[in-house]
C-alpha cells in the first residue's frame, strides 16, 4: 500500500509540471517581492554610511533573499503532506541545534545565540518557531476534534512546545520563547477546546504569568545594579528606545522626510535601526502614506495566507497554513506595537522587513510552504 | 473566474474519495469534511482578528504621524541639532582721545571631550606634563564634571600660553579628545588706572541670572560687576554666536551646520582723558594716598578724570576674586572698594566758603567792599569759634577772606544769612543731591536746613550750628564730584551740568548709537557779577602772596582755587599732638578745588585726600599735576619753568 501511494505520488509529480504553472501562487509571490523590495530599500537607507556603495548588511540580506526565493521554488515542488511526518525529524534536528547553541556556544549579544556555520550564522531559535508550527499542525490534524480537546490531549503538544521553549529561555531569549508560547496558544484556541480545558488552562496561565513576573523582576533588579555601577555606560534604556522610535515615526508626518532623508536613524538616535526598529526608519522616511501602503501590502499578504487556509484541501493544510500565518502575524504585530510605543521593548523582528538571515530564511520557508499548500488545494486524484 | 472554477472543481472532486471505500485507508489525516469546515470557519474568524490589528496599527500611525506629527518633528529637530554658544567679544573702551583703555584678546583654554566615557590615564599624564601641573589637578577638574552629560566638554586649563598651545596642536594625534577653545578675555591697557570707573567682569551669579533675560544669560557667562562694565552691560555685551551641529544619539558632533557668528559689543568712548587720569592717580598712588580726583569740562559737564585711590587691582578680579583678597580689601583702612568720587562723603570744609560768599553777596549781606575784623576768634553766646590763624587776619575784605580763607569773616556772614538761606544757595550749586553721573551707589551728601534737622533729629535748629555750616563743617557733607560740579558752576557763571562719562557709543559697524550732549540741570541766573567776585578771590588764593593754594600755581595759566581741611573728629586728646602723631583715621581730610584758566575757564579739578591733613600741601599739588597734563601743549609753548614748591601757611580751621 505504501508503495502504491509512493508510485502514485511520483506519477502525480511528473504530471505536476503542467499544473505548477496553472496553480502557482502568483499573488503570494508578487506580495512577497513587493514587501521584500520595500524591506531592501529600507535596509539600504538605514545602513547606508556614505559613499557610493550599499552596506554589507544590504548585500547579505539581498543574497539571502535571492537564495530564499530559489528555495521557495524548490519547496513548492514537493507535497507539504510529507511534512506531517518529516516535520518531526526537522523538529528533532532543531532541538539538537538548540541544545548545542544553549550549552556549547557562548552568548554573543547577551540574549540570542548563533551557530557559526562559516558563511552563515544560524540562529536556531528562528527555525524552532517554524518546526513547532509544523509539528503542532501535524499533531492536531491527526486528532478528531469532536467536542473539543481535553486537557490530557494537550499534554503532548504542550511537551512539544515546552522543549524548545525551555531551551530558548535559557539562552536567554525571552522574546522568542514568548513567541513559542503565543503560537501554542493560537493553535490550541484555533482547534476547539473543552470548557473545562479552558478553565484549567486559564488557571495555569495565570500562575505562569505570576512566575514570569517574578522572573522579570529579578532581571530588572540585575539591570538596576548594572546601571548603578556604570551610570553613563548605557544611556540606551528601554524608555529611550521607545521614545526615539516614536519620534522617528511621528516626525514622518503625512508623507515622510523622503528616502534616505530620515535623521533619527542616520544619526544613530534609533537603536537597532536595521533590525528590530527597521520600521521606524520606514515610518520616518515615507510618512503615514508610505506606512499605510506597506501595512496594506503586508496584511494583505497575511489575509492571503488565511485565504490559503480556507482553500486547503485537508485539516493539516488548514492548520499548517493558519499556524504559518500566525507565526508571521504575531511577530509583526508585536514588533509594530513596540515601534509605535504600545508595547515594551522585546527582541522580536518584523518578519521579512528586519535585517537578519535566520529570521528571513524562516519566514521565506513559511511563505514557500503557504504557496505549496495553495498549489495543492485541488484534490490528489484527478 | 478562476476561483469559481476551482471551487466548483473542488466540490466535484471532493465527493469521490469519500464515496470510494478504498481510499480512506491511504490517507493519514482523517478526512472529515465537518471538521475541515469547522477549521475553515475558524480561519475566517482569525482573518477578522488580523483586520482588527491592522486597523489598530493604522489608527496608531494616524495618531503619531498626523495628529502628533508636529510635536514629533520638533522633537526630532531638537534631537539632532545642538548648539554651543560662542562668547562675543565685548565692546572696547576708549578715552576721549581715542586711546584704548580696555580691549579683548583671545585666550586659549584646554578642553577635553569625553567621547567614550573611559578615562585614559596615559592621556591625563601627558596633558598634565604639557600643562606643567599635577595629575591630581587635572583629575579634580574631571571629577567635578562627573554626572554632567557626556557631550559637555571639560575645561582642563584656562588661558594657557602660546608655547603650550603649539605643543598641544602639534601633538594633536596623540591627544584624542583634547581641544583648544578660544575665548576673548579683557585686556586693561592702563592697568589699574580708572579701575573704579571701568569696573570689572565676573561670572554671573544666581541673583543676576534671575534678574537677567534668560535668552541672553546662561550659567557660566561673564557679566559686568561694577562700574561702566556693569552700567553699560547692555551695550558692551554683544550677542552670542551659536555653532550649530548635527549630533548623534550620544551627543557627539557629526557635522557642523551653518552657525551664527557672535556679534561684538558696542564700543564706548569715554569723556575721560587717560593722560589726566594717569597724572591724577600716579601721584596719589606714589604717595600712597587715599582719596578722589575729579576733573570736568566746565562748559559741558564732560568728566575728564574720575579717580579713586587706592586703585582696584583688576587682575585679582579676573576669574573671580579670592575671599582672602576680598577680605584684605575690606580691612584696608584706605577702603579700596569704595569709589570715593561718588561714595565718599566728607565735610566740604573751606571749599564751602564759595557758597557762603555767593549767598552773602546774593542776599546783600556783604558787598566786595565790606570788611570784617578778624581777631582770631568769633564769639557767639557763650561759645567761641576760632579762626585757623590764631593771631587773626585783622580787617578782611571778601577777596582776602577767600584767598586767606579767613574763618571769622564767613562765621559772620553765615550767622547773618541763617541756615536756610545758605542752604538754598548750596542746593542751586548742586550740593545735597546726586549729580547723576554714571557711577553706582552715588551718595547725595548733606546740605542741612532747619526742616532737615526737624525731620532727621526732631529738634529745632540752633543758630550756633549755622556758624559751623558757613565754613563747611558740622552737618555739611559733600562728595568730591559735587564739589567739582559746584566749582564748574562758579567757573562757567551759573550753569550746573550733569557730569557725563560717555562721549559716544558706537556699534561694531561704526554707527553712533549714543552721543554726548550737555545736560543742564540748573541755571543760576543773575549771579554773574557775584560769581566773578568770588572767582577773583579764588585767583588770589592761588596766585596771591598769602594765598592758601599757592602750590597749584602754573606758569602761563591762571589757576583759581580753594583749599579746604575737613575735620574728622574733635577730640581733646589729639589737640596738642603733632599732626604726624595723630592716628591715621583721625587726621583731617584735605581738599583742593580749582578751575583754569581763570579768565576763560575750561576745566575744573577737585582733589580730596583722605586724612591728608592740609588742602594746600596734600591736595593742591595733585590738582596741579592734572592741570599740567591738561595744559601740556600751552605750557610747553611758554617758558620752561622750574617749579619750586612754595611753603604755604596752613589753613586749619579750628572750631571749638
Amino acid at each position: 500500500m505504501e508503495r502504491t501511494q509512493n508510485t502514485q505520488r511520483r506519477w502525480q509529480m511528473l504530471r505536476f509540471d503542467r499544473r505548477l504553472v496553472h496553480y502557482f501562487d502568483w499573488v503570494m509571490l508578487l506580495l512577497l517581492i513587493l514587501v521584500s523590495a520595500m524591506a531592501l530599500a529600507n535596509l539600504f537607507s538605514s545602513t547606508w554610511s556614505g559613499g557610493p556603495h550599499a552596506s554589507l548588511f544590504f548585500y547579505k540580506q539581498l543574497y539571502i533573499l535571492l537564495f530564499g526565493i530559489a528555495l521557495i521554488l524548490l519547496l513548492v515542488s514537493f507535497d507539504y503532506k510529507e511534512l506531517e511526518t518529516l516535520g518531526f525529524i526537522f523538529y528533532g534536528l532543531v532541538l539538537l541545534l538548540l541544545i548545542y547553541a544553549g550549552f556549547f556556544v557562548e552568548s554573543i549579544a547577551g540574549t540570542q545565540r548563533w551557530i557559526d556555520l562559516g558563511f552563515f550564522r544560524l540562529q536556531p531559535s528562528e527555525p524552532a518557531k517554524l518546526v513547532l508550527v509544523i509539528v503542532l499542525a501535524s499533531y492536531f490534524s491527526r486528532r478528531e476534534i469532536g467536542k473539543g480537546f481535553g486537557i490530557l490531549e494537550l499534554i503532548k503538544p504542550a511537551i512539544l512546545t515546552l522543549a524548545p521553549f525551555v531551551l530558548i529561555m535559557i539562552q536567554p531569549d525571552l522574546g522568542t520563547a514568548m513567541m513559542l508560547a503565543i503560537l501554542f496558544c493560537s493553535m490550541i484556541l484555533f482547534v476547539k477546546l473543552r470548557w473545562s480545558t479552558i478553565a484549567i488552562l486559564g488557571t495555569l496561565g495565570i500562575s505562569t504569568v505570576v512566575f514570569f513576573w517574578k522572573f522579570l523582576l529579578k532581571d530588572y533588579q540585575r539591570n538596576r545594579i548594572e546601571t548603578f555601577l556604570n551610570p553613563e555606560g548605557d544611556p540606551m534604556n528601554q524608555g529611550y528606545q521607545i521614545m526615539q522610535s516614536k519620534i522617528a515615526v511621528g516626525s514622518g508626518q503625512a508623507f515622510g522626510k523622503g528616502f534616505m532623508e530620515g535623521t533619527q536613524g542616520h544619526l544613530h538616535f534609533l537603536p537597532e535601526r536595521h533590525t528590530d526598529f527597521a520600521f521606524s526608519v520606514w515610518g520616518e522616511e515615507w510618512g503615514f502614506a508610505g506606512s499605510v501602503f506597506f501595512l496594506g501590502c503586508y496584511f494583505f499578504m497575511l489575509l492571503w495566507g488565511i485565504n490559503i487556509a480556507l482553500s486547503a484541501r485537508d485539516k493539516f493544510g488548514v492548520l499548517l497554513a493558519f499556524g504559518l500565518v500566525m507565526l508571521i502575524f504575531w511577530q509583526a504585530v508585536i514588533n509594530l506595537l513596540m515601534i509605535m510605543g504600545l508595547l515594551p521593548v522585546v527582541g522580536i523582528p518584523l518578519p521579512l522587513f528586519s535585517y537578519g538571515g535566520s529570521s528571513l530564511l524562516t519566514t521565506l520557508i513559511s511563505i514557500g510552504l503557504l504557496m505549496n499548500i495553495r498549489m495543492r488545494r485541488f484534490p490528489l486524484k484527478g | 473566474m478562476g476561483n469559481v472554477r476551482n471551487r466548483r472543481r473542488k466540490t466535484e472532486k471532493k465527493q469521490p474519495p469519500l464515496l470510494d471505500p478504498a481510499t480512506p485507508l491511504t490517507i493519514i489525516t482523517p478526512s472529515d469534511d465537518a471538521e475541515l469546515d469547522f477549521l475553515k470557519k475558524r480561519s475566517l474568524l482569525s482573518s477578522a482578528v488580523i483586520i482588527t490589528f491592522f486597523a489598530l496599527l493604522v489608527a496608531r500611525l494616524w495618531y503619531l504621524q498626523i495628529q502628533e506629527g508636529e510635536t514629533y518633528i520638533s522633537l526630532a529637530d531638537n534631537n539632532r541639532v545642538r548648539y554651543v554658544e560662542v562668547a562675543p567679544p565685548r565692546g572696547n573702551v576708549y578715552d576721549r582721545e581715542g586711546r584704548e583703555i580696555v580691549t579683548n584678546r583671545p585666550s586659549f583654554n584646554v578642553v577635553l571631550s569625553r567621547e567614550d566615557n573611559r578615562l585614559d590615564d596615559e592621556l591625563v599624564k601627558k596633558i598634565a606634563g604639557i600643562l606643567d601641573v599635577e595629575v591630581t589637578v587635572i583629575l579634580d577638574r574631571i571629577r567635578k564634571m562627573v554626572g554632567t552629560p557626556g557631550h559637555f566638554p571639560i575645561r582642563l586649563a584656562e588661558d594657557i600660553d602660546w608655547e603650550k598651545v603649539a605643543v598641544i596642536e602639534n601633538n594633536n594625534l596623540d591627544l584624542p579628545g583634547i581641544r583648544i577653545e578660544v575665548v576673548p578675555l579683557r585686556v586693561y591697557h592702563y592697568g589699574n588706572y580708572a579701575s573704579h570707573l571701568i569696573g570689572y567682569l565676573g561670572e554671573i551669579n544666581a541673583a543676576e541670572l534671575e534678574a537677567g533675560d534668560p535668552k541672553v544669560y546662561k550659567q557660566g557667562d561673564q557679566i559686568g560687576k561694577m562700574g561702566l562694565e556693569k552700567l553699560y552691560e547692555d551695550d558692551l555685551r554683544g550677542e552670542k554666536g551659536r555653532e550649530y551641529m548635527e549630533v548623534n544619539a550620544l551627543g557627539f558632533e557629526q557635522k557642523a551646520l551653518k552657525g551664527v557668528e557672535p556679534l561684538s559689543g558696542s564700543d564706548l568712548q569715554l569723556t575721560i582723558n587717560m593722560e589726566l587720569q594717569r597724572a591724577a592717580e600716579e601721584l596719589m598712588e606714589q604717595e600712597n594716598k587715599a582719596g578722589a580726583v575729579v576733573a570736568v569740562e566746565v562748559n559741558s559737564g564732560r568728566v575728564l578724570t574720575a579717580a579713586s585711590s587706592p586703585q582696584l587691582k583688576l587682575d585679582e578680579f579676573i576669574g573671580g576674586i579670592s575671599s582672602k583678597a576680598w577680605q584684605a580689601m575690606l580691612d584696608d583702612p584706605r577702603h579700596p572698594l569704595i569709589n570715593k568720587v561718588v561714595q565718599g562723603q566728607y565735610p566740604p570744609a573751606s571749599t564751602y566758603k564759595i557758597v557762603t560768599a555767593l549767598a552773602g553777596l546774593g542776599e546783600g549781606i556783604i558787598t566786595p567792599d565790606t570788611t570784617i575784623f578778624c581777631p582770631g576768634h568769633f564769639q557767639f553766646g557763650n561759645r567761641t569759634f576760632r579762626c585757623w590763624k590764631k593771631g587773626g587776619h585783622g580787617s578782611v575784605s571778601l577777596l582776602r577772606a577767600l584767598s586767606e580763607s579767613c574763618d571769622v569773616y564767613f562765621y559772620t556772614v553765615g550767622q547773618k544769612l541763617g541756615v536756610d538761606r545758605l542752604a538754598s544757595y548750596a542746593q542751586r550749586l548742586g550740593l545735597g543731591r546726586k549729580t547723576g553721573v554714571d557711577m553706582e551707589h552715588e551718595k547725595s551728601g548733606v546740605v542741612p536746613t532747619s526742616d532737615w534737622k526737624k525731620r532727621k533729629y526732631n529738634t529745632k535748629w540752633y543758630e550756633g550750628e549755622t556758624i559751623s555750616i558757613a565754613i563747611g563743617q558740622g552737618y555739611d557733607l559733600a562728595t568730591p564730584i559735587q564739589i567739582c560740579m559746584m566749582t564748574a558752576v562758579l567757573a562757567n557763571g551759573g550753569t550746573l551740568y550733569r557730569p557725563s562719562l560717555i562721549e559716544s557709543v558706537r556699534d561694531p559697524d561704526g554707527r553712533v548709537l549714543k552721543t554726548f550732549a550737555p545736560e543742564v540741570q540748573e541755571r543760576f541766573i543773575g549771579q554773574g557779577q557775584n560769581m566773578k567776585l568770588v572767582r577773583e578771590g579764588l585767583v588770589e588764593a592761588v596766585n596771591g602772596q598769602r594765598g592758601t593754594g599757592k602750590s597749584a600755581r602754573l606758569p602761563n595759566i591762571t589757576v583759581a582755587g580753594k583749599t579746604g581741611t575737613g575735620q574728622v573728629v574733635r577730640l581733646k586728646q589729639y589737640e596738642h599732638l603733632e599732626e604726624e602723631e595723630i592716628p591715621y583715621k583721625y587726621r583731617d581730610h584735605a581738599w583742593f578745588t580749582c578751575f583754569a584758566p581763570a579768565e576763560n575757564p575750561e576745566i575744573a579739578v577737585t582733589v580730596l585726600v583722605e586724612h591728608g591733613l592740609h588742602g594746600g600741601s596734600a591736595a593742591a599739588p595733585i590738582a596741579r599735576a592734572v592741570l599740567e597734563a591738561y595744559f601740556k601743549d600751552r605750557l610747553a609753548k611758554g617758558q620752561d619753568v622750574a617749579y619750586v614748591l612754595v611753603p604755604t601757611d596752613d589753613d586749619a580751621e579750628g572750631v571749638n
